[in-house]
């Protein structure tokens, strides 16, 4: 069976759908298009033939160039409101006349290799929120934080769009408060927090499941079957590190090791070793990661407290899991705790 | 591929931007064009006469020293020349600074190209050539300056109620000729200790345009900048000289107003609430009429730094002026 994931240098983004939305952002404020796709490797000329893929690594080098380019510091946000719903095809029908909000995140975690191809949402629900986070699907470091804003800033046009109103989402971000923080009173709202463990957004449960005026629950039902097909005719409907971030995650209780993965996998621990460095990360990396968003889930959608945490990711006691945690996100648990559980309150 | 950008609708762009501007900037040399031909040409007619009166100096005889220092000036009074003609839109205040930095190069010129070239003692035009155009040159650089001055004022009143107190062209928004966050951060410090100092209330209000985005996905963002631009004119003229407009971020606009107490603030938010109301914005493709509506927000500043007023400002905004759905 071929490989059902898609790397950073796998061509099989369409050069006419999303990059092709952050260019003619770039193009609408007057920037060259040499110059909008230098270093991608890509021609305006392509692009127009309607038949271009690019790699998400063409892409990251488009977004590298719009960070750079695009005057002001609101161009990250202004790409997030048009990437959704979008024009790609059944996946955006199936976006666009989504019965609920419920229907259009979960639509957007399944199919984000054709709807987000670089910043990967993924979504827990308890019975007050639900929790949506972004996870990089293709080493985007130093584009990440535009990944991030464009993400977050789509998610909540998409919403407003489908659902009619502005919906009382609260943000959490990895990144320092900004200077131009005005830029997410506008375009975000006002319940920020920053310097937190994990790109997160969350919304009441009630809100998602208010039916949507605007949905059309039979076409966007078939259209989510055809974006199926869709996602078929892709070759992959996740990237590399989400399939490794999946695999450590439903087997974080055993402790997996390189090797286990490696095999898992069916590569050599020394080709899983170099994949992960292509991605600009590794293995420890990888596994602290998911370890770090486990005892998050854990201690916020299930309320478990330390012990019951520690003991579940193997720590040999409390103490030692503080230790980690504290490496992995700066912060002691019972600090971030109140930040991340308090309602209503804000940065 | 050229050819394909070009059919692009976007010149007809109210606003330029940066890169817009830079082409202007080119467009202005090339209208000065005659201007740089014409220095060249003195500059090669006085070559020539020098050449055709007199001989080049042996190689030992040439004070390299002399060379580098009047050959210097020169280079920088071209570079100068050059640069005025590329910023500046063609009219008197630029002639007459064109024309004397024209005059200082080729007076500099002329002295470089005589310590190359040995004229005859009874040659006498070399002294004039020499020294005649420097003084011409830089009286006519003072007229000039004198005149930009001037020139400078009638900008400023033009400039009244999107800048104040301090200049810094990096802040400017690239869209709506207002200034952006970091330039209000800046005034909005300066007025706070400001109205300390005078004991007077010192309000702030907000106006944020209500479905905005609606507009952009339904006609375009093309058309939702002209909507901008529209608003930000609009909101001008609705503001009193002292007061400062800014584009905080997207569809969110500031006034600060000195001394404003809040009722007073609240007064002016409501104008131009009912001013943005009854603006009778025309879509550019089809001159359809969009209905705009705004939201507006007012603080009052008490005993708190600039960022904090801000924050409550923008907090105390509901969520896009609608209703957040209750809790269930």
């Amino acid at each position: 069976m071929p490989p059902r994931y898609y790397e950073r240098d796998t061509s099989f983004i369409p050069a006419h759908d999303q990059p092709s939305t952050l260019l003619d952002l770039m193009l609408g404020r007057r920037i060259d298009a040499d110059r909008a796709l230098r270093g991608s490797g890509l021609f305006y000329d392509d692009i127009l033939t309607g038949r271009r893929s690019i790699s998400p690594q063409q892409y990251l080098a488009l977004v590298d160039n719009a960070r750079r380019l695009l005057p002001g510091e609101d161009g990250s946000f202004l790409f997030g409101q048009r990437i959704w719903p979008g024009h790609y095809g059944a996946a955006s029908q199936a976006l666009r006349h989504a019965a609920t909000v419920r229907d259009a995140l979960d639509l957007l975690a399944r199919r984000h290799a054709l709807l987000s191809p670089l910043a990967t949402p993924r979504l827990w629900r308890d019975d007050r929120y639900v929790w949506l986070y972004w996870t990089d699907g293709c080493g985007a470091a130093p584009q990440w934080r535009f990944l991030a804003e464009a993400a977050c800033a789509g998610v909540v046009a998409l919403c407003r769009e489908i659902s009619g109103q502005r919906l009382p989402w609260e943000f959490f971000f990895r990144h320092e408060r900004p200077r131009h923080v005005e830029q997410y009173w506008v375009h975000l709202g006002r319940e920020l927090r920053f310097a937190q463990p994990l790109d997160l957004m969350r919304l009441p449960r009630h809100c998602e499941l208010q039916a949507c005026p605007v949905a059309l629950p039979t076409v966007a039902q078939v259209a989510a079957q055809q974006s199926e097909e869709q996602a078929q005719a892709l070759g992959a409907d996740a990237s590399f590190l989400d399939r490794v971030y999946d695999h450590l995650r439903e087997r974080v209780c055993e402790a997996p090791s390189l090797e286990q993965v490696a095999q898992a996998f069916g590569v050599s621990p020394a080709t899983l070793k170099r994949k992960l460095g292509k991605h600009g990360t590794g293995f420890q990396e990888q596994y602290d990661q998911v370890r770090m968003h486990v005892a998050l889930q854990l201690f916020l959608v299930r309320g478990c407290n330390n012990e019951q945490v520690a003991d579940y990711l193997h720590f040999h006691d409390a103490a030692n899991f503080r230790r980690s945690f504290k490496r992995w996100t700066g912060h002691a648990p019972s600090a971030l705790r109140p930040a991340l559980e308090g309602a209503g309150n804000r940065a | 591929m050229k050819a394909a950008l070009s059919s692009r609708p976007m010149t007809d762009r109210l606003a330029p931007t940066a890169p817009g501007l830079r082409a202007q900037a080119y467009a202005n040399l090339h209208r000065h064009m005659w201007k740089l031909l014409a220095l060249l040409a003195c500059a090669n007619a006085g070559l020539l006469a020098y050449l055709g009166a007199g001989a080049p100096k042996p190689w030992a005889e040439i004070d390299w020293m002399d060379v580098a220092g009047e050959g210097g000036s020169a280079l920088f009074a071209l570079v100068w020349f050059a640069m005025l003609l590329k910023a500046r839109p063609a009219g008197r205040v630029t002639n007459l600074l064109a024309l004397g930095l024209g005059c200082i190069f080729f007076s500099l010129w002329m002295d470089v190209l005589d310590e190359f070239i040995a004229l005859p003692d009874a040659w006498v035009w070399d002294n004039w050539l020499e020294s005649g155009p420097m003084p011409l040159g830089w009286l006519t650089v003072t007229i000039g300056l004198y005149h930009w001055h001037q020139e400078q004022l009638a900008i400023n009143a033009q400039m009244e109620k999107r800048e104040s107190l301090f200049r810094e062209h990096r802040l400017f928004d690239a869209l709506t000729p207002l200034a952006r966050a970091d330039y209000l951060r800046r005034q909005l410090d300066m007025a706070l200790a400001q109205s300390r100092r005078d004991r007077q209330p010192l309000s702030l209000v907000a106006v944020d345009l209500d479905g905005f985005g609606a507009i952009n996905r339904r006609y375009g963002p093309e058309e939702g900048d002209a909507v901008l631009l529209a608003v930000s004119q609009l909101l001008l003229l609705n503001l009193r000289a002292q007061d400062l407009l800014c584009r905080l971020a997207g569809d969110r606009f500031v006034v600060l107003l000195p001394h404003t107490g809040e009722a007073q603030a609240w007064r002016m938010a409501d104008e131009l609430r009912a001013s943005v109301r009854h603006l009778a914005h025309r879509t550019r493709e089809h001159g359809e009429r969009l209905h705009l509506r705004a939201a507006v927000s007012v603080v009052m500043a008490v005993r708190e730094s600039g960022e904090e007023l801000l924050d409550r400002l923008n907090h105390s905004f509901l969520a896009d002026g609608e209703p957040v759905p209750a809790l269930a």
